[in-house]
């Protein structure tokens, strides 16, 4: 493949942060695409939008109407103010999956953070052969189905005869229960999702890391800075903004892990204990198996809360340490 | 864009409309038109043998199977259905822990009553009730003149409604399937009566006796069932016991077990007044009994703790974790899947306390199917005696035919995967006793949480204030859970 790097020393690559000096654009006139600009915009934006009225907003709406009612699906129908918010700020079953949900995306965001970074680096490397390759690997997977994956890391995890556990048991420590101990069958969990989303997130770090201008590298190089150096000191501050990126989308979807604990708990109130009851699947519990929507429609309130708090949290930190480092 | 749209819609629809025309001019002769029956399914409801028997007889009918989870098809497809939102199920299947919540809403499904059989004209060919075959294809012959509902299973006369068919079923496995208005929603398919699986091979290993009746003797009750799984479990060694090997599977079925032997679980029977019966899940001594014993179970340590259905259970099925496994009659056919290499190694001995039934599911047509009348065609068909014996024999799958309970093919069927037991005798004998039990209407959750509450204690699970559950502890919080699948 290219030498990536060299490419880029050569000719320098337009930063993705600047605007890329060019031409001003001259005001459309008369014929061309160009002129119909506004009309077919619109046309192309469509399909999203549409879609998204019917299958984002439409039930959002709907849910949020329906949070304020006892609502059975196909029989009565009653208002309930903020009934059922109020039973669930007082459900335990509702505090122990959010305490599930946190417990398992921190397991789960630091490592695929320091592994998905780690992986940039190799596959940064310009002594790599068959980089697309690697780079194709690593989507695999992302695009493999939940539930083969499930099914697979599920007999991995088994207590008596799973393979991790006959490893652990060579070594002379006795099995772990990923099934039924609530912190290691969290690690299960986590591990599940950092092997999906790991590479895909690697890739995104890679894009970041190729957008850094080279000559940084070259002074870094002359300064005396080794390849360790450089990569603190060079690649780290330039992956700031993808970090932060990364974070928040690792956030909105790893609050909302639900095909995990489902099929390695077996059942949707997760587990004997409730020990995989997360927040999408104690939501999907009330509506489908105890019939109760409104309540339901509560609870994916409070998600949306939960996820619109961390997130912000997440941005201003990141902000802060961006903002420290520019002084 | 929308012009576009509906261009795109208007060439679809031409060209399947094309493709239709096509279909139905080719064939010289006039043949019924073909149908695809979308069924919807949990478990092992749906026998593919069967499905080709049908295929023989009704070539243009083509069934085409999903399976789903329990719970995801009782709950979220069934309500869908009901709402009639782009949902194509023809028949789907309603487990009877469900049942009282849809008897509450017969409207979502078809009325059984007021469909007639278009009648068969052909029939499986059948040696002794075996069917006989070429190749891969069934042989088929003629249906006689006259019916006999005792001999001529295949040949469903016209006009049968569920009214007239009404009688060939157990009375309290057809009420699961009618709504609270008297609609008949559904048409039972098995009955899962329980007895106790056993290993001759580890019982005769623990020094326990491995002849039927002589197993059956130990344990009449529960109480003594447990003391016998707490010798079994003494004659381990040490290194067994750490690899989790133990007298049974999972404790938490006895709880099943026992509430099924009662005469209510959670809900007393439904009266004029009270069509869903009224919640006595606290009050019911049947649900503290059981709630007790699995405790007393778990103390005595004689579960494996492995959870039924994981990927744990079927290894441990093959390498012999557990000796025993409370079978309901359609428990044998997943331990013939699960560990075949356990052939002849099991035999079947009949459960403490006597009888229980546990599972069992009503075939349903939902109102929105547009194949009616072939979906009925189609289920008066399967679930008929003959079909349902044939069913045993594969599956296992207990019928809910009573008629032919007394069936010489019945009475003297034997399984050599279970020691040759006479499992056709043991589980008619125990379907005739039972009573039947009233399933109420947020059954399946209340029975989530009790389950959980036993957990807490079989797990030592610590409660708010750091003190690990006891009986006395989780059963309140099982009941508090409980109470919450009322809250609408």
């Amino acid at each position: 493949m290219t030498n990536a790097t060299s490419v880029r020393a050569a000719k320098p690559s337009p930063s993705p942060w600047k605007p890329a000096k060019k031409k001003p654009s001259k005001p459309a006139t008369g014929s061309g695409i160009t002129a119909l600009n506004g009309k077919w915009a619109y046309l192309f934006v469509a399909p999203f939008f549409i879609m998204f009225l019917v299958f984002g907003l439409a039930p959002v709406i709907f849910s949020t109407y329906i949070a304020f009612f006892h609502f059975d699906p196909i029989g009565d129908q009653t208002f309930a103010g903020l009934a059922n918010f109020k039973e669930l700020l007082a459900d335990d079953r509702f505090w122990n999956a959010v305490g599930n949900t946190f417990q398992i995306w921190l397991l789960s965001t630091i490592p695929m953070l320091l592994i998905s970074i780690s992986l940039a680096a190799v596959l940064h490397n310009p002594a790599l052969k068959g980089s697309t390759f690697w780079r194709t690997i690593l989507m695999v997977p992302n695009i493999t189905s939940v539930l083969a994956v499930s099914i697979v890391f599920g007999q991995l995890f088994g207590r008596d005869f799973g393979m991790i556990n006959i490893v652990i048991g060579a070594l002379g420590f006795p099995h772990v229960d990923f099934i039924e101990d609530p912190f290691s069958g969290h690690i299960a969990i986590a591990t599940m999702i950092v092997w999906r989303w790991a590479g895909y997130n690697a890739l995104i770090f890679l894009a970041a890391m190729l957008a850094i201008p080279g000559e940084l590298y070259e002074s870094a190089a002359l300064d005396g800075a080794g390849k360790l150096k450089q990569f603190l000191f060079v690649t780290l501050p330039g992956l700031r903004n993808t970090i932060t990126f990364v974070l928040i989308v690792g956030t909105i979807g790893g609050l909302q892990v639900f095909a995990e604990p489902l099929t390695l708990g077996g059942s949707f109130n997760g587990g004997d204990t409730r020990q995989f009851s997360t927040l999408t699947l104690f939501l999907y519990e009330q509506a489908f198996v105890a019939g109760r929507w409104g309540y339901a429609a509560a609870v994916g309130i409070l998600i949306t809360v939960i996820v619109a708090i961390v997130s912000a949290i997440n941005f201003v930190i990141t902000r802060r340490i961006s903002g420290e480092s520019k002084k | 864009m929308r012009s576009k749209k509906w261009l795109i819609t208007q060439i679809v629809a031409i060209a399947s409309a094309g493709i239709l025309a096509l279909g139905v001019v080719t064939p010289a002769k006039a043949s019924p038109s073909p149908v695809t029956l979308n069924f919807w399914y949990f478990g092992n409801v749906l026998e593919p043998k069967l499905v080709k028997m049908y295929n023989a007889l009704h070539p243009e009918v083509k069934i085409q199977p999903k399976q789903m989870d329990l719970d995801a098809l009782n709950g979220q497809s069934a309500i869908a259905a009901c709402q009639g939102v782009g949902i194509a199920a023809d028949i789907m299947a309603i487990e009877i822990s469900y049942s009282g919540y849809w008897r509450q809403k017969p409207q979502c499904f078809t009325d059984l009553r007021t469909l007639q059989t278009s009648g068969q004209t052909t029939a499986i060919k059948r040696t002794n009730g075996v069917a006989q075959t070429s190749g891969t294809s069934y042989l088929t012959q003629d249906c006689p003149a006259t019916y006999d509902r005792t001999t001529t299973f295949d040949c469903i006369p016209a006009g049968e409604t569920a009214n007239t068919l009404k009688s060939d079923y157990l009375d309290w496995r057809w009420a699961n399937g009618v709504g609270n208005n008297g609609a008949v929603f559904g048409i039972p398919t098995d009955v899962g009566g329980l007895q106790v699986a056993y290993r001759t091979d580890l019982f005769k290993k623990a020094g326990l006796p491995t002849d039927r009746t002589k197993v059956s003797a130990l344990w009449p009750t529960w109480d003594k069932f447990i003391a016998t799984g707490a010798k079994y479990v003494k004659t381990l060694s040490a290194a067994d016991r750490k690899k989790n090997k133990s007298f049974m599977d999972n404790i938490g079925t006895i709880y099943s077990a026992i509430l099924n032997q009662g005469t209510q679980k959670y809900y007393s029977a439904p009266t004029a007044k009270d069509p869903n019966g009224k919640v006595v899940v606290a009050t019911n001594p049947q649900v503290k009994t059981a709630f007790n014993t699995t405790l007393a179970a778990s103390t005595a340590g004689i579960g494996s703790k492995v959870g039924q259905f994981s990927a744990d259970w079927g290894v441990g099925m093959s390498n012999g974790a557990f000796a025993t496994i409370l079978a309901p009659a359609w428990m044998m056919d997943y331990i013939k899947q699960l560990a075949p290499d356990t052939m002849g190694k099991w035999d079947i001995a009949t459960i403490p306390g006597g009888g229980g039934n546990m599972g069992g599911s009503q075939l349903t047509i939902p109102a929105g199917s547009k194949n009616k009348q072939a979906a009925w065609d189609f289920i008066t068909w399967y679930l008929a005696p003959a079909q349902q014996l044939t069913t045993f024999k594969t599956y296992g799958l207990f019928p809910s035919a009573k008629n032919i309970y007394n069936d010489a093919s019945i009475q003297g069927y034997t399984d050599p995967f279970f020691n040759n037991a006479p499992i056709g005798k043991i589980y008619a004998a125990g379907a005739t006793k039972l009573k039947p039990i009233f399933e109420g209407m947020r059954q399946r959750c209340i029975d989530q949480a009790m389950g959980s509450a036993i957990s807490l204690v079989a797990n030592a699970k610590k409660d708010s204030k750091g003190k690990p559950y006891t009986a006395a502890t989780a059963f309140p919080k099982g009941l508090a859970d409980a109470a919450l699948c009322q809250n609408q």
